[in-house]
């Protein structure tokens, strides 16, 4: 999967929180003038901004490192999921160092546990394409 | 000054509004809002406490011919510092941020926050209103929340 490839299921609205495994990704975005790139700081905090996407018509795409993920608990509990705003995610799966270890283990049945369908996919780390 | 109460503070903002989009935080001050002025341009946050400003941004930013206000309370407000600075930082200018201070989280029991540690002013196109304390409670939110989103979004349009 690249950034071309991603945008080509109608993103219109990207934002997140950046991955050492996203780089080339986020480089794409930040050169897309069609994009404007926001410096979120927090992984709710760039939920919330694609739910503000969201009823502004946007399809909005959220990217966080697993290491984010339990900043977005609240926010998928309490607001995602009682209004029934969909969104789309894109989490790396970071499993070294040992600090990563066990969020790693624990990222998709986190995932299945906040009602998000995910489904993995290599990332093309190199590719600008 | 002139001291103001919480419901005295909410009505003030609510008669500054025309077609603007008001995005309002969890406790208390959605429910201030809904008993006092109900609107179809009107989105009550009821959860994710914290969120209700970058919800703001994000609206902002996607809609630049619509003014958006998000009211928060100093709770809230100091629970995404981060996004004050992003807002700070983007400068949005169809974007008023609304902080109602009243020094406490008072939908929980009146517990202190420490929102004497900053000055809210300094944000982008924000202004404070000092409260005193009112600890009147408005009923509950009776909207169904999907049929709120599914309101307030085609306001957005």
């Amino acid at each position: 999967m690249t950034y071309n490839e991603c945008k080509a299921q109608g993103f219109d609205f990207i934002v997140g929180v950046p991955c050492s495994s996203l780089k080339v990704f986020i480089e794409c975005l930040r050169q897309d003038e069609a994009m404007r790139y926001v410096p979120v700081q927090r992984e709710d905090t760039a939920v919330a901004l694609a739910v503000g996407a969201f009823f502004a018509g946007k399809k909005p795409l959220v990217f966080m490192q697993n290491s984010g993920l339990g900043h977005i608990v609240n926010i998928v509990s309490s607001l995602l999921i009682p209004y029934d705003i969909p969104l789309h995610f894109l989490v790396t799966m970071r499993e070294q160092p040992f600090e990563h270890e066990h969020m790693f283990a624990i990222t998709k049945p986190l995932l299945s546990l906040l009602g998000i369908e995910s489904r993995t996919f290599l990332i093309n780390a190199a590719s600008h394409g | 000054m002139v001291e103001m109460t919480r419901l005295q503070a909410v009505r003030s903002v609510l008669n500054t509004l025309s077609d603007e989009l008001l995005v309002v935080t969890t406790g208390f001050l959605s429910r201030d809002v809904f008993c006092l002025g109900d609107r179809k341009e009107n989105f009550y946050m009821c959860g994710s406490m914290g969120n209700a400003y970058p919800i703001g941004i994000g609206i902002a930013l996607n809609t630049p011919k619509r003014n958006v206000v998000v009211l928060s309370g100093d709770g809230a407000a100091l629970m995404s510092l981060g996004s004050l600075a992003l807002g700070n930082s983007l400068k949005l200018p169809n974007l008023r941020h609304v902080i109602i201070d009243n020094g406490k989280y008072v939908s929980t029991g009146g517990q202190p926050t420490c929102s004497d540690g900053i000055d809210f002013s300094q944000f982008h196109n924000t202004q404070v209103i000092n409260v005193t304390s009112d600890e009147t409670a408005s009923p509950r939110i009776t909207l169904n929340p999907v049929e709120m989103a599914d309101r307030f979004r085609s306001c957005c349009k």
